[in-house]
């Protein structure tokens, strides 16, 4: 039984990083209609960044937290004022070619400083915690409890504070918020920077029990656009859910059936999911 | 209060208005008539800053407003309440109006004191502030709708297509409350297909047709115009 409740925690662990880039990549693209690939190298930028400060500048872990998420919701910001903007009335295959470009000139920039070697990142919480034989990581611990934090939060910004509301009244109605006098391209900055701290607060956070290198991004960002086509695009309920889903799927099926098959579990549920439901589990129509 | 000098506005290679010079004045109320595809949407874009002019000056109180941002032209008090509503379906009644006083958000008090002008306009407002706005009927989303861009505060309010899809009394109460509003002290532009409603509550009018502005008149001389009975009133 307590195997059954460690791969629950697993499962917990992964669907709560799996929820936190979902979330960016989702509100992007429930505000901004940009099906943003960047985002995963902004969440390998973030875990970057954590390690810079952590281990060049001797920073401790909160910090480095902290300045990783300015680092990466500036970097955010600026591949929406410099790439995206310019094309807003492309045709939009382009914002997808342009989100291509800037996760390859992310990589290689990376590359560049730091090489494409694994590296490993510490963390002040190693210790185990053992409830009756119930083995919990403080790590792991502290991942589900961020991320749920984080979700609150967001959730309060966005449903008690004026500028929160401009961001949904954009999702819901682009022409309405031009209409009341909303300010399109200040709630598109807003809608990256909190994508990209939310990359960084998940990449800082699950690097410790990971590794960090320039290619962390790739199946992240491959499995965050499963859970938030799986959860309905756009749909935050549906971001933090589908990557529950995912978590659970990944950790329990790789543990009950084989870890060589873990992966390719968040497709098949895809896959299942979208048969029965194809405008995905929260969204109201197709997109 | 409002003047129109030579506009021109095209869709790539397709020009949707020609040489539009028009002028409403502070107090008037003033009907744009004119069939589906007339220009008269993208006339009220360019006014809002949500197209750009090719060619042409837009001039609200001697204030420039082509090259503005959307959001600095409500702020100056133009205000657009656009066909098919634009509202936010899933936020509630309350939340729409309260979107509506973006651009005011910090006076608070004035909000407060707006918020019930409009909803002495539209007392049903009130019992439904809790429900989220998509699920309303057609008269009940359009209320929201002028009273969302009611709480802007508009010097000229400009409401585009507001009775279509309305059952016919509802149509008559818009009308009669679009007329208040104006008689409040809101300068209108109304642009419609229902003309001889219009016409009853306006002090001028201006017909558009194929992009162009081909009539101009005061009530009484559109209402007894034989080519506009024929076209608009079907009499």
């Amino acid at each position: 039984m307590n195997l059954f409740f460690q791969q629950i925690i697993n499962g917990l662990t992964l669907g709560s990083i799996y929820g936190l880039v979902a979330l960016g990549l989702t509100l992007v693209y429930g505000i901004l209609h940009i099906p943003n690939f960047a985002h995963g190298a902004l969440y390998m930028v973030g875990a970057f960044m954590s390690y810079f400060f952590m281990v060049d500048l001797g920073a401790h872990y909160w910090v480095a937290m902290a300045g990783s998420a300015v680092v990466v919701a500036i970097l955010a910001v600026l591949c929406e004022r410099l790439v995206f903007h310019p094309l807003r009335h492309s045709p939009p295959i382009h914002d997808k070619i342009a989100a291509i470009g800037i996760l390859l000139f992310l990589e290689a920039v990376v590359q560049m400083f730091w090489g494409s070697d694994f590296r490993r990142m510490s963390s002040p919480f190693t210790g185990i915690l053992n409830f009756d034989g119930l083995i919990i990581p403080e790590q792991r611990l502290l991942i589900i409890a961020g991320a749920f934090v984080l979700v609150v939060a967001l959730q309060l910004f966005l449903r008690k504070t004026m500028t929160g509301a401009t961001i949904i009244a954009m999702a819901q109605s682009r022409d309405g918020a031009f209409l009341v006098g909303i300010d399109a391209n200040r709630v598109a900055m807003m809608t990256f920077a909190i994508s990209g701290v939310l990359a960084a607060f998940a990449a800082t956070l699950y690097a410790p029990i990971n590794l960090v290198y320039p290619a962390m991004g790739h199946l992240v960002i491959m499995k965050a656009f499963v859970i938030i086509i799986l959860g309905g695009m756009g749909s935050i309920p549906g971001a933090i859910i589908g990557g529950m889903i995912i978590g659970f799927a990944e950790a329990l099926g790789g543990f009950y059936i084989s870890t060589s098959y873990k992966d390719i579990i968040a497709f098949g549920l895809l896959v299942l999911i979208l048969s029965v439901r194809p405008q995905g589990l929260f969204a109201k129509g197709a997109h | 209060m409002l003047q129109l000098n030579h506009v021109d506005v095209c869709y790539g290679s397709f020009k949707a208005l020609t040489d539009i010079s028009m002028s409403v004045d502070t107090g008037e109320l003033v009907v744009l008539l004119g069939a589906n595809g007339a220009g008269k949407t993208s006339l009220f874009n360019a006014i809002s800053g949500l197209v750009k002019p090719a060619a042409g000056d837009i001039l609200f109180e001697d204030k420039q407003l082509n090259g503005m941002k959307a959001s600095g032209i409500v702020s100056n008090g133009v205000v657009q309440c656009a066909e098919g509503r634009k509202l936010f379906p899933e936020m509630s009644v309350m939340q729409n109006l309260m979107m509506g006083a973006y651009v005011h958000r910090r006076d608070r008090q004035g909000n407060r004191k707006r918020l019930n002008e409009v909803l002495e306009l539209f007392p049903i407002l009130a019992d439904k502030a809790n429900e989220p706005a998509g699920s309303l009927s057609g008269g009940q989303q359009q209320m929201v709708a002028i009273g969302r861009a009611m709480m802007s505060r508009p010097r000229l309010l400009m409401l585009d297509e507001p009775s279509l899809g309305l059952a016919p009394l509802v149509v008559k109460q818009m009308f009669e409350t679009i007329r208040q509003i104006n008689s409040l002290g809101t300068t209108v532009l109304l642009a419609e297909q229902n003309a001889f409603a219009a016409l009853k509550i306006a002090n001028r009018a201006y017909v558009m047709e194929n992009g162009h502005l081909v009539m101009e008149g005061d009530r009484e001389a559109m209402l007894g115009n034989e080519q506009v009975r024929k076209a608009y009133i079907g009499a």
